[in-house]
């Protein structure tokens, strides 16, 4: 991969590489736009089934956020290959083959906030 | 019994007869029978009576279309004698057709319930993403919107070049056959 990003630079021109899916950037965004589309579609139905604590609209708007987070990307074949990763976990939404944590999964924090006042970097450790 | 006029030999077996076969057979030749009457026929009064007797037991459940497609084609024949023909004509519920205007007012509402969207600033020329400023994946969510109004599917690839809501209304006449 690295070899390949080095060729294409120092050739200067673009590479023709093999593609995953798609040929180019609008078709791979026709790809991303069905995705968003069946998600959509989805989020009401995965609510009800998982008898998730949620709100369809709170469901629509994560369904966004996550697709908004690889809005940066232009490169067709990473693109593809978010599309199969995002259509995996949908086929894995609509079978239930996921549990309800897995689906609240998406609704946690990862990284914990920095702590800001005196009492709580007190607790975690020595870190003014 | 043949030497009877036919309508009201048709209303003897209808009546007398109680098989589905009979009634089939009974429908067409009334059917047969009413379309005669769009040509100009003598005596009528004695075939009105007859026919609306013989709605209840002839008209039933298996020949609905075509019955009430020769009973509308025959108002437009001849208005003022066939009256009680009308009576055969059968109601089907069905959404009021479609005209740009209805179309149009459709669209608007259903953008303006829109959260993204000012109701204020909108317009029928307005560009999704140059005026209004929406991202692609809201375009996708509004002729989402679009299909779910009006109830037949948008392909992706017609989709993504919708972008104001007159190109909209535009496709949709387009796809219902809407013309003025």
């Amino acid at each position: 991969m690295a070899s390949t990003a080095a060729t294409r630079t120092a050739a200067g021109a673009a590479k023709v590489v093999k593609p995953v899916f798609s040929r180019d950037l609008d078709e791979a965004k026709r790809r991303v736009r069905e995705l968003y589309r069946a998600w959509y579609r989805e989020v009401p139905n995965t609510v009800a089934l998982f008898q998730l604590d949620i709100t369809t609209r709170q469901g629509r708007d994560k369904v966004r956020e996550m697709f908004d987070k690889n809005k940066h990307v232009t490169d067709p074949r990473v693109i593809d290959m978010l599309v199969i990763k995002g259509k995996m976990e949908l086929q894995e939404t609509i079978h239930i083959w996921k549990q309800k944590t897995h689906v609240m999964r998406y609704f946690q924090e990862t990284e914990e906030p920095r702590a800001t006042d005196f009492l709580s970097k007190f607790y975690k450790g020595h870190d003014p | 019994m043949r030497s009877l006029e036919p309508l009201t030999w048709i209303l003897i077996t209808c009546l007398r007869s109680s098989s589905r076969v009979s009634y089939n057979m009974a429908a067409r030749v009334l059917q047969q029978c009413v379309r005669s009457l769009a040509r100009p026929s003598l005596g009528l009064f004695p075939v009105n009576l007859a026919l609306r007797a013989a709605v209840a037991p002839a008209v039933t459940v298996h020949r609905p279309f075509s019955f009430a497609a020769d009973s509308r084609r025959m108002r437009w024949l001849g208005q003022s004698r066939i009256s009680s023909v009308e009576l055969l004509c059968r109601q089907y519920g069905d959404l009021p057709p479609l005209t740009l205007e209805t179309i149009k007012d459709r669209v608007m509402y259903v953008l303006k319930l829109y959260d993204k969207i000012n109701p204020e600033k909108i317009q029928a020329t307005s560009h999704f993403m140059k005026d209004l400023g929406l991202d692609s994946l809201d375009q996708v969510e509004i002729i989402m919107a679009m299909e779910d109004e009006f109830g037949f599917e948008i392909p992706d690839a017609e989709a993504e070049k919708l972008m104001t809501p007159e190109e909209i209304i535009q496709y949709i006449a387009d796809k219902k056959d809407v013309y003025e």
